[in-house]
């Protein structure tokens, strides 16, 4: 799935059936190129639900077990957070020391959370992982 | 596949950790003793205004020199120059390449030294020298400009003259396509005749 499908997607919590928030962005942790937390809007209890916390991440929706799940940011995922930790809109260098263009979108896998693929400039696909997200660049692993 | 780079192409490039940060750009090219290979760079902060910076980039610690970035581990690889490295290529009298007059030991003055010319091994472990590019005097036999010549694996050199066998001229290019092959017919060419 892409960051661009999943964006806006309901997360519904299992116990209540109703819906709790919805997904506005991702936080992406670069020393295991997986997506550490889910970014939540128009929720009670905060902005952040933590990968673990989901109980399953589906094509129509996010499921949580209970709506407490969303809190906010601890301190490992807020430090993981901000402009110059976003994935989306940068600078995309290989671990050649090659540019490869802006990124677009990003491709992940729902069971691990694992970010697989990299869209730049809207058009091609590289496939591999994020080695590093810094104020100059995303660094990009190609396999 | 190796690639050639000239190294005034690698001056100015950014310093990027995996992490992502730049953090310097690439100022000037340390040659190891001898010459044969690249052995550090110096470095300046990034930024218009930005100086020189008190620490260096040893070609060891280099992870990949690349088209748009020189990748490095973490900013911990950054270290003061260790003796026993040159001067940097572009400045200072005794290390100084650029601007140093050709000739042949025949005595055919073939130009001045504009650039340096590179080669990256695939896995980026070495950075050998592997010719220069040469503002032409006549005696070349060109009509163009710049020319480039491959260089031995040893040659001498001083601050005033770079001393290269007569029969360079023969594996002599005008760009960079196709010199690749010029080394390896010349230094095979100079094989042959020890």
């Amino acid at each position: 799935m892409r960051f661009s499908q999943a964006r806006g997607q309901k997360i519904v919590s299992t116990s209540t059936a109703g819906t709790v928030g919805r997904v506005s962005g991702f936080v992406v942790d670069p020393s295991t190129s997986r997506i550490a937390a889910v970014r939540v809007k128009k929720a009670a209890s905060g902005d952040t639900l933590p990968w673990t916390d989901i109980t399953s991440f589906g094509v129509d929706a996010v499921t949580v077990d209970d709506a407490a799940r969303i809190t906010e940011a601890s301190e490992k995922i807020a430090s993981l957070s901000g402009r110059k930790r976003k994935v989306i809109g940068r600078r995309v260098l290989s671990t050649a020391g090659n540019e490869l263009g802006r990124s677009s979108d990003v491709e992940f896998d729902q069971e691990s959370g694992a970010v697989t693929a990299i869209v730049l400039n809207d058009e091609k696909t590289a496939t591999g992982k994020v080695v590093g997200i810094g104020s100059y660049a995303v660094v990009w692993q190609e396999d | 596949m190796t690639r050639l780079l000239r190294t005034s192409e690698i001056t100015g490039r950014p310093v990027v950790t995996l992490a992502g940060e730049d953090v310097a750009q690439i100022k000037d090219v340390v040659y190891a003793p001898g010459r044969g290979r690249v052995g550090a760079f110096t470095l300046a902060g990034r930024g218009l205004f930005a100086g020189p910076l008190p620490v260096a980039l040893a070609w060891s610690s280099v992870v990949a020199l690349g088209n748009d970035a020189v990748m490095i581990a973490d900013e911990e690889v950054l270290a003061p120059l260790e003796q026993g490295v040159d001067q940097p290529a572009t400045s200072g009298r005794q290390g100084n390449v650029l601007g140093a007059r050709v000739l042949t030991d025949t005595g055919t003055d073939l130009g001045l030294v504009a650039d340096v010319i590179v080669q990256v091994s695939e896995d980026d472990s070495a950075c050998e020298v592997v010719g220069y590019e040469i503002e032409s005097s006549d005696a070349a036999g060109s009509q163009a400009d710049t020319l480039l010549i491959p260089l031995p694996e040893t040659l001498s050199a001083s601050g005033e003259h770079l001393i290269v066998p007569g029969s360079v001229t023969k594996f002599v290019r005008h760009d960079l396509a196709g010199f690749g092959a010029a080394i390896e017919g010349f230094r095979s060419h100079l094989g042959g005749e020890d």
